[in-house]
């Protein structure tokens, strides 16, 4: 047979390239790379898909040993039999590894239940036959509970939201000020100030935490909204300066001068030429600053027991009470992680300054 | 007419504002919440460390001196934690650095769909680290947990558990803060990756072209040019890890709160207890200095090499 | 040192060409200079020679050697390249011996080698500096070191004067030019600049649109470029070139101006042109101004350069149009614009192109 040097390749080359690029062993072992690359991306994301799995599986089927991996509808029936067979012989067996998808993770992480006594639980079978309860309602039932209202972590969901939303807005607004601010003026010692601002974000919040916790508890922000909104606004601070100093840097600072030389006042200049088109830099940074907010967890421990505690600590908590309720875990933390998931896609772009305070572009 | 004259001349007030004014205006509102919420409480926490002061004793602080930092360098235990936290610290960081690095040169060519890829590779770093302790937490049990079945150690009696430190029930001190350094391996090697790839590409090809003719082999430009020119980007990282793994809370907590016993009981988590459980505050005050006086000292350093990159 | 042949040697990215089909031979010893407009292909041509860009038809023979598909190391040639390319993490030093130790060369016989290098481009000083603190020219001469180091059997540059400021460039221009004459080592050389071209190469092949346009010594295609493309691309100004319709010994421009042919052109254009229109082609310098001259211009501008200056003339063409030739004169003699100038054409120097197919025409038993 005739070697690649001798013939060339067999497929034509129709694009810029090095000769040795095409040359067969370098075409496969970019294929093996290729292939090794997914093969890794799947192992890394294998516990997110656990997660993912688990959330939809019933309270028995979490603990099933050996783990169920893969749902079916109706699973039912062979999970039933599998637990059967278990308890009879112990015998493993294939049906094992089905389980039921259910939503029964999501019921108990997002409502309040109580037992339902014998006579209340005949009442509701006869309304669920009537077709007058919900799915929700339904998969409390077959666990033999109530439903009164929604659990504690919708709260916790809802003080996420308002937190991170709120102090995500004030810090971006304040931070593209600052940027601005910092891009455009000679200011004295603006190193040390930058300096300055970087470094608070780098101190662990559990040495913030004593003093301001002490703070706190004088003016009476500890478990507050306000308090809490204030806290997470100063620590996305640094990132949002960081971060829109960067983009506010890459726009030409000419467009500006020939706008104030057109008759425009700086602050307008800064509304019409800077703001349209740093919007890029504003939306990367508005979603940093949320998932920083929103992922937030020991602040929130420390600073929150009730009124204004996030959804992270909450999550956490779980796991004390009353055993382990893995598939409401599971539930609350799929919940928690899709958000981030998708915005991860979203942000792709910009995901090297924002996990470097724009001290790297690309 | 009237309310137009009046906009117009609002309009002009806005325009006499000096350049000068829009800056302080500017850069005031961020330096006073930073100085109230950052700069207060550390010389606040600065005071109390020179305290006996308890956040729950109805008694105000009385200055000891140095007598609560002569105990933190007295206190073996401390020195045990800190020295957990070093050792979870250069276990994570340094496996981090070699799979980042390993991941970057394996997505650095592209391929159909590796934008994609490259990004999923992405997620863990993005997600909140205290959920993700709680489902490895799940992914380590050792009867259900995903974990031993998937290497095929489902049988309970022999089988690791992992986070308890314990394999077939006999205890192997380590195994904890191994299996805890893995989540975070996990979580931020494709941190690393990120910053490596960066690096990587930014070397311009015509290197490689030039290396090419002078007949340099894959191994040597490897050696020669790769390596050298990502050295700087990984230093980045290894720092900014660095600090990061000294910081570690999160994941802690979320995994082994600190079990089984002490063995993965970071500075961080320690602290917390020190400061929110046993309410010693003016003792974890001076602790707290202490693991400040590190990180500055390694952000110090952080901090100038970013410099240098954004100069060069 | 070595023969390069190209034999239908083609490169398309897709369905566009970048080459179309060349043959080239470049002898042991040329300096074989590339040039055309940027795009025309020249740089692909140089780095599908080189073995960093594939052919996509075609053979390339080194020494009789086929290297058409093996790697660029193997092929042994250095490379120069436009922004020199030196490793910037490595000092002078590192980058000249980067080639020496990639192929496991003895220390004692690299020092020999880097020796006889540096003292031939005399960069002893520079050797522990690092490229980014180097001046451009320093830079490129780090880069011509790496390249010399390896003695090579060919040298290819692409555009190694491209990053350098004009004065430097020129001093370049001859540095490269004396290593050419002191190594006499086979080089091909690309650049989108004429007057380097011309200076430096013994051949010159001019190419545009992906099309090899000519091949030539400088002085040939100065003075008998094969078609338009090359008389306008070299020279500055290119070559004056006026559009006219031949007829009966005489070309009639559009402004109703009548040019004589030479005798010895007139069975040649009356062979070659079936529409009988033809592009008459001179140089400035073949134009001379006399109160006698023949055509008939009105002074549009003038440029001073010194040792001479360069009119620009308005020849009037029809319905006001007008068409703008230049006419080098000496720099004496004033002429204020706007006023009527006449002059006479060199019939040495005065070539005739084909209007329809743009190809010069060939004049019998010259």
């Amino acid at each position: 047979m005739a070697s690649f040097e001798e013939t060339g390749p067999r497929i034509p080359v129709v694009v810029s390239t090095r000769v040795d690029k095409i040359h067969p062993i370098s075409r496969l072992s970019r294929t093996i790379r290729a292939i090794a690359v997914v093969v890794v991306a799947l192992i890394l994301l294998l516990p997110v898909v656990a997660m993912g799995i688990t959330a939809f599986k019933s309270r028995n089927a979490v603990v099933s040993v050996p783990p169920s991996l893969i749902p079916v509808p109706n699973g039912d029936v062979l999970r039933v039999e599998a637990n059967e067979l278990k308890r009879d012989t112990g015998e493993i067996s294939i049906a094992r590894n089905f389980f039921a998808p259910t939503l029964e993770g999501f019921v108990f992480l997002l409502t309040e239940r109580a037992q339902a006594g014998p006579a209340r639980a005949a009442e509701l079978r006869t309304q669920a036959q009537e077709g007058q309860l919900s799915i929700f309602d339904q998969i409390a039932l077959d666990n033999g509970q109530e439903i009164l209202g929604p659990s504690d972590y919708v709260a916790r969901l809802r003080n996420s939201l308002i937190i991170a939303g709120i102090s995500t807005i004030v810090s971006v607004v304040l931070g593209l000020f600052a940027a601005y601010a910092f891009s455009r003026f000679r200011i004295p010692g603006e190193s040390d100030l930058l300096f300055f601002i970087l470094s608070t974000r780098m101190l662990p919040p559990v040495v913030v935490t004593i003093p301001l916790f002490l703070m706190y508890r004088q003016l009476n922000l500890h478990d507050t909204h306000f308090g809490m909104i204030l806290l997470y606004t100063v620590f996305n601070l640094s990132l949002s300066v960081w971060l829109l100093k960067g983009f506010i840097d890459e726009i030409p600072k000419e467009y500006e001068e020939a706008a104030l030389v057109d008759g425009y006042s700086r602050l307008q200049a800064f509304v019409k030429v800077v703001l349209p088109q740093a919007v890029g830099g504003i939306a990367a940074t508005t979603v940093f600053c949320l998932i920083f907010a929103w992922n937030e967890y020991a602040f929130a421990l420390m600073l929150t027991s009730d009124t204004a505690r996030t959804a992270p600590p909450s999550i956490a908590t779980m796991l004390g009470r009353g055993g382990i309720e893995w598939s409401a875990i599971a539930a609350g933390s799929l919940g928690f992680l899709i958000p981030v998931v998708i915005v991860t896609f979203a942000l792709r772009k910009y995901l090297l300054r924002g996990v470097t305070f724009g001290a790297i572009r690309k | 007419m009237s309310s137009a004259n009046l906009t117009a001349s609002s309009g002009r007030r806005i325009n006499r504002l000096s350049d000068r004014a829009i800056k302080n205006l500017f850069i005031w509102p961020t330096l006073i919440l930073l100085i109230v919420m950052n700069v207060f409480p550390l010389f606040y926490s600065l005071y109390l460390s020179f305290t006996d002061y308890s956040a729950i004793a109805r008694v105000a602080p009385r200055w000891i001196d140095f007598a609560n930092f002569v105990d933190v360098l007295n206190n073996e235990q401390l020195w045990r934690y800190f020295a957990t936290t070093g050792r979870f610290a250069f276990l994570s960081v340094g496996l981090q650095m070699v799979l980042g690095f390993g991941l970057a040169m394996l997505v650095r060519e592209k391929f159909a769909g590796s934008g994609i890829v490259t990004t999923l590779i992405l997620i863990p770093m993005m997600l909140s680290s205290v959920v993700v302790g709680l489902f490895w937490k799940l992914m380590y049990n050792p009867t259900f947990g995903y974990l031993n079945f998937l290497l095929g150690l489902s049988n309970p009696a022999t089988s690791p558990d992992w986070l308890a430190s314990r394999v077939a029930n006999i205890p192997v001190p380590g195994l904890a803060l191994w299996s805890v350094v893995f989540v975070d391996v996990w979580m931020w090697s494709p941190f690393v990756m990120l910053l490596a790839l960066s690096g990587l590409n930014a070397i311009p090809d015509y290197l490689y072209e030039a290396a090419a003719i002078d007949r340099a082999s894959s191994w040597f430009q490897f050696r020669r040019i790769t390596l050298p020119q990502v050295a700087p980007l990984m230093l980045i990282a290894v720092l900014f890890r660095t600090i990061e793994a000294f910081k570690s809370f999160d994941l802690v907590m979320g995994m082994t709160g600190g079990g089984p016993g002490d063995q993965t009981e970071v500075i961080a988590v320690n602290l917390y207890r020190l400061a929110f459980t046993q309410w010693d505050t003016g003792f974890s005050s001076a602790v707290a200095y202490i693991i400040l006086i590190i990180i500055i000292a390694i952000s110090n350093l952080y901090i100038k090499y970013l410099n240098q990159m954004r100069d060069g | 040192m070595a023969t390069i042949e190209l034999h239908q040697v083609e490169k398309k990215f897709g369905d566009f060409p970048a080459v179309k089909p060349m043959d080239l031979t470049i002898q042991d010893g040329e300096f074989l200079v590339l040039l055309g407009p940027s795009g025309c292909g020249k740089t692909t041509t140089l780095r599908m020679i080189s073995g960093l860009e594939t052919v996509t038809g075609g053979t390339i023979s080194l020494n009789g050697r086929n290297v058409t598909w093996l790697h660029p190391s193997e092929r042994d040639v250095a490379f120069v390249f436009q922004f020199f390319a030196l490793y910037p993490h490595m000092t002078v030093r590192q980058n000249i011996v980067f080639p020496l130790q990639a192929e496991r060369m003895a220390p004692a016989d690299i020092d020999k080698r880097v020796a006889e290098v540096v003292k031939m481009l005399r960069i002893e000083h520079l050797m522990s500096q690092r490229p980014g603190t180097l001046s451009g020219g320093d830079q490129q001469r780090a880069a011509l070191a790496r390249a010399l180091v390896r003695r090579p059997a060919a040298f290819l540059m692409d555009e190694p004067l491209g990053a350098l400021d004009a004065e430097l460039r020129e001093a370049m221009r001859a540095e490269i030019k004396q290593l050419h004459i002191d190594q006499h080592a086979t080089t091909v050389y690309v650049t989108h600049d004429q007057i380097e071209a011309m200076a430096m190469g013994d051949r010159i092949v001019v190419m545009s649109n992906a099309v090899v346009q000519q091949v030539g010594t400088p002085a040939e295609v100065y003075y008998n470029p094969a078609n338009l493309f090359v008389a306008r691309f070299i020279g500055s100004p290119g070559m004056n070139l006026v559009q006219g319709q031949f007829a009966d010994q005489t070309v009639r421009f559009s402004g109703e101006q009548n040019y004589e042919v030479p005798a010895e052109w007139k069975p040649a254009i009356k062979k070659a042109t079936g529409s009988n229109s033809v592009t008459v082609g001179f140089r400035p310098e073949a134009a001379h101004l006399s109160e006698s001259g023949a055509l008939v211009g009105e002074v549009y501008a003038v440029d001073i350069h010194g040792s001479y200056s360069m009119l620009h003339v308005k020849l009037a063409g029809s319905n006001g149009d007008f068409e703008i030739v230049h006419v080098r004169t000496d720099r004496r003699t004033n002429y204020p614009i706007g006023a009527q100038v006449r002059f006479d054409l060199n019939p040495e120097m005065v070539r005739f192109f084909d209007t329809s197919s743009e190809a010069a025409i060939q004049r019998e038993n010259a």
